[in-house]
């Protein structure tokens, strides 16, 4: 640059609305909704069952291992998404990139905990209220915890063609409130199912 | 303002430009390049991302099943002529199953989607954004729920529906109306992230949230509350889906009991919240149509939130009672009908303190009359007033009015007053929707129809509730109170509020129709004080939440 020209003032960039996160805010709450409803019809059908001194679940059928080892599961992964935040928000391509893949890979398990728990329990969908909350709350559950990793599987893709700009951590942001609403959601479920049974 | 992630930014120090995530950008792209590629009609129709084509989808479609509803409503109504046997319908199943097809026609086929459109249309350019947020979403949305839609109605014809008394529809009918109903609920959803997600992150610079237009901001309010309970209608229809496939249904798919565990999204006091846009759509029109400010602006919106809580029914679900209090005999459930009423009530002052303020301003107009939008939005208001107070009747214990056909009244009251709000809107801002102008007379006469009529059968539902007749009436004449109180002559006066109800929907979509053909609109044909009203909203300084009533008193102050 030739010296004595005048450098025209660089604009501030604009307050930009973080669009995607405040979307995703509001779509996973809704997601949270429809686990709070099911919680509620799950907790009121099983007052109502116990208060006439009916069977809930039978003596013994939910056993405390596979809630808990899946709650590990996601408590790890809770912590591998924290990392990969933490990573994109640093710009620190490489750890972001492990530690999403890492998260991701945890949900795979997660997923694959639930199927196998499924062949396992031995009792049918159609046993009593309980085991149809169960298998709807835990499949639901499941669910979302497939739109989950396929959003990660997205944002690695991007990562990997070597997307790292300030959208790129929007993303991996937006995709960490989602991750941090499947944990949370576990945690009553492992609370309210497996534990408090 | 349009919407500019972070990714649109010029990079100093690589200088690279990133605008492929630009979801603004990226729409302008698509539709230019479709254009250019000679995109047939059909491909430009589906793949449209435009917010004000979206608009126009929501309302036409809202339209065409809001008249597949009332529909409905008229061959049910019709029914009850006769309340000692079946005449119209084959069976007391039969009879359940459109009586049911009417009130989930009506509220999500019809009105929130017609809501949804309005406000799909209109809020981008009250806010000041050029588009609305995640367009594809948008726009996935809408062709999900009308697929829902498409399948929902399909399994009502086809002996399904949500369940019936004596079980004598077919399961796989009823599980294919139970998949229609959750897509339509995810399209509903997807529309409301999209809006609410314009209203709060488009907004021009200086356009606070205690600023922005009240159409707008009773949609984030009842937005907001519809993605906290619609979830909750899809968690009971997952229920009881999955309860109902394969194999006897333990206890949430049993043909009897689905529609109780869905009804509370039909009834009070949620029906509120569906409706509560109105609000918004008479706020803006009112002041506007009387050259006038609105005195009360922070009071409507504190009113509009309330009304908002209020409106939120999820727990209302009597299905679900555990020993102890029926839900419907609880507090909560008391004071939410009350606390309506008195908000119903307030809200509608603070219209007529506006009204008395401005009536000399009408004379300054084109002629002396006020304008029609203005004249349904009151009336709308009028109706939902009505609607609160019946709510507020229903619960008062003595009356014993819970499952009768006062429950019928209110609702329809309720979606009534939504849908009279919907008619002023559409005929407020469907100049700019559209850029044709419609005929304002038809569009007054259809909606003082669709204000007749919805009185007709909300007062004659009333009165037969108070007579004992039951909410679904079947086909037993124990369901009828007793039948030589009067009851058979109000189910004629509600018979033809239901007519005259059709004949409304009818005018209004005529009208729409018409104003496909009609002469170019004018810019604006009001006098609007919000943004949609600017030629470019960027331009506009936002000093208040009437910038362009600001800008014009300036510029008369100046000169």
């Amino acid at each position: 640059m030739a010296a004595g020209t005048e450098v025209a003032p660089v604009e501030a960039p604009l307050a930009r609305p973080r669009t995607l996160l405040v979307g995703t805010a509001f779509a996973t709450g809704a997601a949270v909704m429809f686990f709070g409803a099911l919680f509620s019809l799950y907790s009121s059908v099983r007052n109502d069952t116990l208060a006439w001194g009916a069977e809930w679940f039978p003596e013994g059928a939910i056993e405390l291992k596979p809630g808990g080892s899946l709650m590990s599961t996601f408590a790890m992964a809770a912590i591998t998404m924290a990392w990969a935040q933490y990573s994109a928000i640093h710009e620190d391509r490489v750890h972001g990139l492990i530690a999403l893949g890492l998260t991701a890979l945890l949900g795979i398990a997660a997923i694959n905990q639930t199927v196998f728990y499924f062949n396992d329990i031995g009792l049918p969908i159609d046993h009593n209220v309980a085991t149809t909350l169960l298998y709807v709350i835990v499949g639901t559950h499941m669910v979302m915890t497939g739109i989950a990793v396929l959003w990660m599987g997205l944002v690695l893709l991007r990562g990997f063609g070597g997307q790292g700009t300030g959208r790129h951590q929007d993303l991996v942001i937006a995709v960490s409130i989602f991750w941090y609403a499947v944990v949370a959601v576990y945690s009553v479920i492992w609370l309210f199912i497996y534990v408090a049974k | 303002m349009p919407f500019e992630p972070t990714s649109h930014e010029v990079n100093i120090e690589d200088e690279q430009v990133n605008i492929e995530d630009d979801e603004s950008v990226s729409r302008t792209m698509t539709d230019t390049s479709l254009e250019a590629d000679g995109a047939t009609a059909l491909e430009r129709v589906v793949t449209s991302t435009d917010a004000n084509t979206l608009g126009r989808y929501w309302l036409g479609a809202g339209s065409l099943t809001l008249l597949a509803s009332l529909v409905a409503g008229v061959l049910v109504a019709l029914e009850r002529l006769d309340l000692g046997g079946a005449e119209v319908f084959g069976s007391a199943d039969e009879i359940f199953q459109f009586w049911s097809a009417y009130r989930v026609g009506l509220v999500l086929l019809a009105i929130v989607p017609i809501i949804v459109g309005l406000g799909t249309a209109v809020a981008p350019l009250q806010v000041g954004s050029d588009s609305i947020a995640f367009p594809r979403m948008a726009a996935f949305s809408f062709w999900t729920w009308l697929i829902g839609a498409g399948t929902t109605i399909t399994g009502f014809l086809i002996d399904g529906g949500l369940g019936t008394p004596d079980a004598g529809s077919q399961r796989q009918a009823v599980a294919l109306t139970l998949v229609g109903l959750l897509m339509v609920i995810g399209g509903l959803l997807g529309a409301t992230v999209s809006l609410l997600t314009t209203i709060v992150c488009g907004r021009v610079a200086g356009l606070t949230l205690r600023r922005i237009p009240l159409f707008s901001w009773t949609l984030l309010v009842a937005g907001t509350f519809w993605l906290l309970t619609l979830p909750v209608l899809a968690a009971n229809a997952v229920l009881a889906y999955v309860d109902l496939r394969g194999r006897t249904a333990v206890r949430f798919g049993a043909e009897d009991a689905i529609w109780e565990q869905l009804s509370w999204s039909f009834s009070h006091p949620q029906v509120y919240a569906f409706a509560l846009p109105l609000v918004g759509i008479a706020f803006d029109i009112v002041p506007v149509s009387l050259r006038n400010r609105l005195a009360n602006h922070d009071v409507v919106l504190v009113l509009t939130t309330l009304l908002g809580v209020v409106g939120f029914g999820a727990y209302a679900q009597s299905f679900f009672d555990t020993p102890g209090t029926p839900v419907m005999y609880q507090a909560i459930y008391v004071v939410d009908a009350f606390a309506a009423a008195l908000i119903a009530l307030a809200l509608f002052g603070g219209l007529a303190d506006t009204l008395r303020r401005g009536a000399g301003n009408l004379g300054s107009g084109a002629g002396n009359r006020p304008p029609a939008p203005m004249v349904l939005s009151v009336l709308a208001m009028l109706l939902l007033l009505a609607a609160a107070a019946v709510g507020a009747l229903r619960v008062v214990d003595p009356f014993d009015l819970l499952a009768t056909s006062a429950t019928g009244a209110q609702m329809t009251l309720t979606m009534g007053a939504a849908f009279v709000g919907a008619m002023a809107g559409t005929l407020w801002w469907g100049d700019r929707i559209f850029g044709k102008v419609s005929s304002q007379g038809l569009g007054l006469l259809a909606g003082l129809a669709a204000v007749v009529g919805v009185l007709m059968i909300g007062v004659a539902d009333l009165l037969s509730g108070f007579m004992g007749q039951n909410d679904f009436t079947g086909a037993s004449l124990a369901a009828a109170g007793s039948p030589d109180s009067g009851v058979d002559a109000l189910n004629v006066v509600a018979l033809v509020g239901s007519v005259l109800l059709l004949v409304g929907a009818l005018g209004w979509f005529a009208n729409g129709i018409r104003r496909l053909t009609g002469a170019a609109a004018p810019a604006d044909p009001w006098g609007g004080h919000t943004l949609e009203w600017a030629a470019d909203a960027s331009t506009v300084e936002v000093t208040s939440e009437r910038p362009l009533l600001d800008a014009l008193e300036h510029a008369g102050s100046a000169s």
